[in-house]
């Protein structure tokens, strides 16, 4: 098959697993989905591909705006969108962006074996839900004020580190070492600042979740042995972002971006794409907020590592040090951050939007942490409950490809409201528990709308990241427990 | 008066109808409240606040927008959404209220955001009609 037609937009194939979307009428450049027939088929199925289209028509776009191969329909720009705009002559999007600014995940090791938790599940799911806080109104690890909220939002981990939250180590293991150093917590809201006081260290609801898993596979020893995996050893995954305080940042900013530069928007098919023109003084706001919130997003992960490092502690009956409880890694998957990118043979500065994608810089590039950098950065790709999830490592072909980045999960397939009427909460626990997968969570309704048979498969989607050479696959982890708000 | 929950692939959307601007308003934010909680108790206190903005879509997404901070702030699911819209000079003004129902006596989850993604707001002969994306 050499084009796909898909209720009307036809995707030509340039390679195997990329498909184009030519360009035409208002987009700036043609768009590209990166899948096998079988996630197209499903990419398909909703707006994700108009979408697509849309996001072309953002002023300054390079080379072409990319559906990851987990990308689904979102608000504006579609979940598992990449975009590469001209940081001189573009413009930066908050709806690109996303809401959950720096929404993402971290995985911290172990030296515990799957022998070595088997017996203390049950006691290990119910310490983690009674100790991080979780779901609507649960509060944070920690209560504070809006001056410490101030420090976070300037500082980031160094916060985490000074109040004793954190080790030197989290930070040389952290994207950025934990700190955007372009954060300006003078322009983030008391609306803002007033909502993230109370949720410093909480995972939030929805698709959020802090899971033990254990290594199931491995790929690539090599690169596995430099991220310090091996077969049967435990692992934690947190998944969560800035909470209400970086939803604040972008519901505000893109309000304010409608109303300064209505001319920009008029322009643009969809209303949540509203952008600040690259150089406007609303487009270093909007970005100084942003590397705030993602600040906020990197000590919420970090408290809340902090915390479970805490219950593994009384659980096992050891310091976390004996257990070698370190950080992996952390990638954001909704941000935007200004990198340089070749573009017909010059270097120039881009920010870079993925939305549901995550940066996957291959080894040898300057960004990836020293500890990594002979084999490239990892990249953690969590699956549902049911299918497991991936370590990869940033691929050779991902910044002639992709701007630099991957997929970010296995992609949802089915609606909130339709997997409550197919899934019942506790039918899918009991399941899982088949599975010997141990599940708490707030309401039985999450647990049913994030059941395994509402996401795509994960395998095929890593399997095409791989093929790419955007993201190679070295481990891959099922859960053991999984505790959601 | 009311609301229905639509389908999407990663969020919730809420389709509203009214025969009042008034009326519809408070049926998308009575909808945003079903989305995150099913059984909604008796208890709690009214309260009020108040959005401006300089046309309708915008007056909606500013409405909708605070009704998510007073709960985070407040700590209460905003239910029973009492709405007055108004023209002004200017632009829109809208006075709510809402029962505060407190977050620790419920099991619900979170709506992060209203988006203007898809949003409608139009009129027919009988009804005023609204649509909105919500992202979860």
């Amino acid at each position: 098959m050499d084009t796909y037609d898909a209720d009307g937009i036809t995707l030509e194939r340039v390679e195997e697993y990329i498909w184009e979307i030519p360009q035409e009428g208002e987009m700036n450049t043609p768009a590209r989905v990166l899948a096998s027939e079988e996630l197209l088929d499903q990419i398909a199925d909703d707006k994700t591909l108009q979408q697509l289209k849309n996001s072309t028509q953002l002023p300054g776009v390079q080379q072409h705006a990319i559906c990851m191969p987990d990308g689904h329909q979102g608000y504006g720009f579609p979940v598992g969108g990449v975009a590469g705009i001209d940081a001189e002559e573009g413009c930066i999007s908050p709806g690109a962006v996303g809401f959950d600014i720096n929404c993402g995940v971290r995985m911290m090791t172990t030296n515990l074996s799957y022998d070595d938790v088997q017996g203390h599940e049950e006691e290990l799911v119910e310490s983690l839900f009674a100790n991080v806080p979780s779901g609507l109104g649960g509060g944070g690890v920690v209560e504070s004020d809006v001056e410490t909220v101030e420090e976070i939002l300037d500082r980031g981990v160094e916060w985490a580190l000074d109040e004793g939250h954190a080790v030197e180590d989290d930070l040389a293991h952290c994207e950025d070492e934990g700190r955007r150093p372009d954060a300006d917590p003078a322009v983030v809201s008391q609306k803002a600042k007033d909502r993230g006081k109370n949720q410093i260290g909480s995972l939030g609801s929805g698709n959020h979740f802090l899971e033990v898993q254990r290594v199931t596979d491995v790929f690539r020893e090599g690169v596995a042995d430099s991220y310090g995996l091996s077969a049967d050893q435990i692992v934690v995954l947190i998944h969560c972002g800035s909470r209400g305080l970086g939803h604040q940042v972008c519901t505000e900013y893109t309000r304010e971006v409608e109303q300064a530069h209505p001319e920009l928007l008029d322009q643009l098919p969809d209303k949540e794409l509203a952008a600040a023109p690259a150089g406007s003084q609303l487009a270093e706001e909007y970005y100084g907020a942003m590397c705030a919130a993602i600040n906020y997003a990197w000590v919420n992960r970090q408290l809340i590592m902090d915390r479970t490092r805490q219950v593994f502690e009384r659980v096992f009956d050891r310091s976390w040090e004996e257990m070698e409880m370190n950080l992996l890694y952390d990638v954001a998957h909704n941000i935007a951050k200004k990198e340089d990118h070749e573009i017909d043979g010059e270097e120039r500065e881009l920010y870079v939007h993925r939305k549901g994608a995550t940066r996957a810089f291959p080894a040898g590039h300057e960004e990836v942490p020293r500890a990594y950098r002979d084999v490239g950065q990892p990249v953690i790709i969590p699956g549902s409950m049911g299918a497991g999830s991936y370590v990869l490592r940033g691929g050779e072909s991902s910044m002639e490809t992709t701007f630099g980045s991957t997929a970010h999960g296995a992609g949802r397939t089915m609606s909130r409201t339709q997997a409550k009427d197919e899934f019942w909460g506790e039918d899918v626990q009991d399941e899982l528990r088949g599975q010997k997968v141990y599940v708490k969570a707030q309401s039985g309704a999450t647990v049913a709308e994030e059941a395994p048979g509402v996401y795509k498969d994960v395998d095929e989607v890593v399997r095409v990241s791989d093929e790419l050479g955007i993201g190679d696959t070295v481990a891959r982890t099922f859960p053991v427990c999984n505790i959601k708000g | 008066m009311s609301f229905e929950l639509r389908e999407h692939t990663a969020d919730v959307a809420v389709a509203a109808d009214g025969k009042t601007l008034d009326a519809t308003f408070g049926a998308v934010a009575d909808g945003l409240a079903a989305a995150m909680c099913e059984t909604i108790p008796d208890d709690g206190d009214r309260f009020s606040f108040a959005v401006q903005a300089e046309n309708r879509e915008a007056l909606l997404y500013e409405y909708l927008a605070d009704c998510i901070y007073q709960r985070d702030v407040r700590g209460v699911l905003p239910v029973e959404n009492r709405v007055v819209v108004d023209r002004t000079d200017d632009g829109w003004q809208l006075d709510a209220s809402a029962r505060g129902v407190p977050l620790g006596t419920i099991d619900a989850r979170e709506v992060k955001a209203v988006t203007y993604s898809e949003m409608r707001i139009e009129r027919d002969d009988e009804s005023w009609n609204a649509y909105v994306v919500f992202d979860v």
